[in-house]
């Protein structure tokens, strides 16, 4: 399967002969960090290779349109619930930088005790099933070659069928999972003996098929009171998931400690993480680190966790880590929406690239308070382990109430989750392995009479899944209605159509998201922007967020609701902005015309940039195909620039309006047009106005023959002047 | 106070601690954290479960659904100890017959009495 980049995912064509597709590569990818690496004007320090296609951050227009890719894994989660949406997320987000795909599993499916089949729709997730692994893994082995990029499919091997959940990844392609056994029993009460006797297995099979390893310990910082107490504890819980990771068999370099900076402002944030950081990355020299954006201290203020979110990545980098995970700043107010994906990635990004080789100029002080708190959290983490063998082991300690707790160990306050170890869900499964135990497979854990001697466990019957994949049993629907195919229907429908509806999740939601700043006391302005939503014609309106800027003088409110509202792209208007030219094609016609185009920004206005970036050759400007041009600078008056046409016999005025106060840019452009006609000149010249503010549309309705917006290039400009000029 | 209750007393607790490199001081977290860890790897070794036998009949080449009714069938018969994997894999090799036809043999209900743990 090849994409197209100027075509959707077909769905269907990564739907067909699935029975059949194999992964195109196994195993985790890491990128291959570039020092000293020339981008457009700059060079970077801690970079990796340029994608073959990807779209820059906003400002990279004012340099040359650079992409720097930074040399960390960027994760990010996705989950819609439906996973043939999922992937056209996916597709944006590698777009955006994003090589680590996690999916989240649909809720419950810790408690299912075997694998799902088909592909049923999920709720905050999806249902991990074969099918929907393949046909991700499909996807994104298209995508990964779109882009030019390797990415990281991610999930989970946990719950009470974690061993076949870690066949399934091993045997379809996926790279990484997280796989902790103190998760399963602290929050999902599932049994203790079950849980780590699976977690071997688990560990063993992903070791094998190179799986990328994450564990859980994050979970005790996203669910604690006060995050920064627990510190001592996840120093905890990390080394135990760790050492028994390795004696299962997984290599250093396949352990991944998942770790998450624990405090968000107002908390004096820096002070507080930074020595955990720190004394995390001492205790677990050798490991790999997943460094994850704070959610605990998340509220529904998307800017607010974006700050929160560029300290985690800022502490990620004046400390180490090797995958950056990106939260979507939505996340405190719902399940992620599509292009916030987009927004926590681009958040990241931005700030490693500008962060870009902080450690050659800066590094933490080790001879001061952070040393020595850093020092006394790992002695607060020993005293735990110390008291975990007092209690009788891991089992007696989970019993004892000991993890989890509020306190500050040693302090305790008595509130911790407390386990029974003959308890929780698949309490009573484990099963003593007999001296006969036998499993003729490979990545096999444990006691096992097939495993002695050099020949593989499996070659008595000709190899196992793992070394004879054509073995493996695909299973494709299970349920007539709950599948991929019937949901399917609708939107394949509607997209032969040419139906366009706004999403933010799933195909066809309507959801749309309204700003109101409405000048009233918080609860009567509140009640007045839900009615002023219902008047802009939304069904079903949620206030999604909302913040005081003053008890009497207002609240500003965004609003979430659907728009049930389908518009057919084939009526829409033409867009004036036609396809361009060839550079070769619209300089043999203008070179030999004689061009001449007199350019200003006009009013009282002192941009010249994105005037700059049209008509300078070295920034790929209209110069270049041999116009004219005559740049008369910023703040010029209407009469000037008519001056200068009628002195150098000019065909073209380009104009530059940035400001936009009081609609200043529209009476611009009709003045610019008045005065030409009053002298004359109408007939011979061809008005184009631009700007940040400036649509087509606009500039049209003012008098202009066309206007440009943001991202316009100089080639646009040169092909619509060349298709003007010619038909004069 | 509760039994679970305990204000901190990291100072005095600390004690045995202070006196450490930090060198030393990770090398005893990490003992500490061996320590826990045998008894729970020991645990795996010697103990199998639904799932993983499961796990090994689907990379024996059985559907999830075949997996998960042969190891509840071999669980009722007390079987599961010797390994569902082993068990299905020495009736092919009784049977002469290939590791599929065993398993899809037992699922019919064929051949339970002359599994040979």
């Amino acid at each position: 399967m090849k994409l197209d980049p100027d075509k959707k995912l077909d769905l269907q064509e990564v739907l067909k002969d699935l029975d059949k597709y194999r992964p195109k590569r196994k195993g985790w990818s890491w990128r291959k960090p570039i020092k000293n690496q020339q981008i457009g004007p700059f060079i970077y320090m801690n970079t990796s290779a340029n994608l073959k296609h990807s779209i820059p951050l906003p400002a990279a227009e004012y340099f040359h349109n650079i992409d720097p890719q930074c040399d960390l894994v960027i994760t990010t989660e996705i989950a819609s619930g439906r996973f043939e949406d999922d992937l056209r997320r996916m597709r944006m987000a590698a777009w955006h930088g994003a090589d680590h795909i996690m999916v989240i599993r649909t809720t419950g499916q810790s408690h299912i005790d075997g694998l799902i089949e088909g592909t049923p729709e999920g709720i905050g997730g999806v249902p991990i099933t074969r099918k929907q692994i393949r046909a991700t893994r499909k996807a994104l082995d298209a995508i990964e070659e779109e882009v030019g990029r390797p990415i990281n499919f991610h999930s989970y091997v946990s719950g009470v069928a974690g061993p076949e959940i870690a066949v399934l990844f091993a045997e379809e392609g996926v790279n990484g999972a997280h796989q902790d056994p103190q998760y399963n029993v602290l929050y999902r009460d599932i049994n203790m003996h079950r849980s780590f006797v699976d977690a071997a297995e688990s560990k063993k099979i992903m070791a094998d098929a190179g799986l990328l390893q994450l564990d859980g310990a994050h979970n005790a910082n996203a669910t604690a009171k006060e995050a920064w107490k627990v510190t001592p504890e996840l120093l905890v819980q990390h080394a135990i998931n760790t050492r028994y990771s390795r004696a299962a068999g997984i290599p250093a370099e396949l352990i991944a400690l998942s770790t998450v900076p624990p405090t968000a402002p107002p908390a004096p944030k820096l002070r507080l993480d930074l020595p955990y950081a720190v004394a995390l990355r001492d205790l677990f020299s050798g490991y790999s680190f997943r460094a994850q954006q704070n959610t605990r201290y998340m509220e529904a203020d998307t800017l607010e966790a974006s700050v929160t979110h560029v300290l985690d990545t800022l502490i990620s980098r004046l400390t180490s880590t090797d995958i950056q995970s990106t939260i979507t700043p939505d996340e405190g107010r719902n399940i992620p929406w599509h292009y916030n994906n987009i927004a926590g990635i681009n958040s990241t990004r931005q700030t490693l690239m500008g962060i870009d080789g902080i450690n050659e100029q800066l590094e933490l002080k080790y001879d001061g308070p952070l040393r020595v708190q850093a020092r006394e959290l790992k002695e607060r983490a020993i005293l735990f382990l110390e008291e975990i063998l007092e209690s009788g082991g891991y089992y007696a300690a989970v019993e004892a109430g000991q993890f989890v707790d509020s306190g500050y160990f040693p302090e305790r306050n008595g509130d911790g989750i407390v386990r029974d170890p003959e308890g929780g869900d698949g309490a009573d499964t484990v099963i003593l392995r007999e001296p006969g135990y036998g499993a003729p497979v490979c990545s096999h854990f444990g006691n096992n009479v097939y495993a002695h001697g050099k020949d593989k466990p499996c070659d008595d019957y000709g190899g196992c899944t793992l070394c004879s994949p054509v073995k493996i049993q695909y299973i494709d629907e299970l349920d007539p209605e709950d599948n991929v195919e019937h949901r399917l229907d609708l939107p394949l429908m509607e997209r032969a159509q040419g139906l366009l509806k706004p999403e933010v999740e799933k195909h066809g939601d309507g959801i749309v998201c309204v700003t109101l700043f409405v000048p009233e006391s918080p609860p009567v302005a509140e009640q007045a922007a839900l009615e002023m939503t219902i008047h802009m014609g939304l069904k079903d309106p949620v206030v999604i967020s909302r913040r005081m800027m003053h008890p009497a003088e207002g609240s500003v409110f965004e609003i979430k609701g659907i728009l049930d509202v389908a518009i057919n792209k084939d009526d829409l208007p033409r867009f004036a902005g036609v396809e361009p030219l060839s550079n070769e094609e619209i300089e043999a016609w203008i070179r030999p015309h004689d061009i001449h185009v007199v350019a200003a920004t006009v009013g009282e206005d002192e941009h010249s940039v994105g005037l700059h970036e049209i008509l300078d050759i070295k920034h790929g400007g209209i110069e270049k195909y041999g116009f004219h041009c005559h740049d008369l600078g910023t703040s010029v008056s209407i009469e000037r620039i008519v001056d200068m046409v009628e002195k150098v016999n000019a065909r073209v005025i380009l104009i530059s309006t940035i400001v936009t106060h009081a609609d200043v840019h529209k009476q611009h452009m009709r003045q610019l047009d008045k005065h030409v006609k009053a002298c004359g000149l109408r007939e011979q010249l061809v008005l184009v106005a631009g700007g940040t503010q400036v649509t087509d549309k606009l500039a049209r309705e003012c008098g202009m023959d066309a206007g440009f917006g943001r991202g316009t290039t100089g080639r646009d400009v040169a092909s619509f002047l060349m298709r003007t000029l010619r038909d004069k | 106070m509760s039994s679970l209750e305990r204000p901190d007393d990291f100072e005095i607790r600390r004690a045995h601690l202070q006196s450490m490199s930090d060198e030393e001081l990770h090398v005893y977290f990490w003992n500490l954290v061996d320590q826990i860890v045998r008894p729970l790897m020991e645990e795996a070794c010697t103990h199998t479960s639904p799932s993983i036998e499961r796990s090994v009949l689907l990379r024996m080449g059985f559907s999830s659904i075949e997996s998960k009714q042969l190891v509840n069938q071999l669980h009722q018969h007390k079987l599961l100890g010797y390994g569902a994997g082993r068990l299905v894999l020495e009736l092919a090799i009784t049977k002469d017959i290939t590791v599929r036809e065993a398993g899809e043999a037992l699922l019919s209900g064929k051949h339970w009495q002359e599994l040979n743990p």
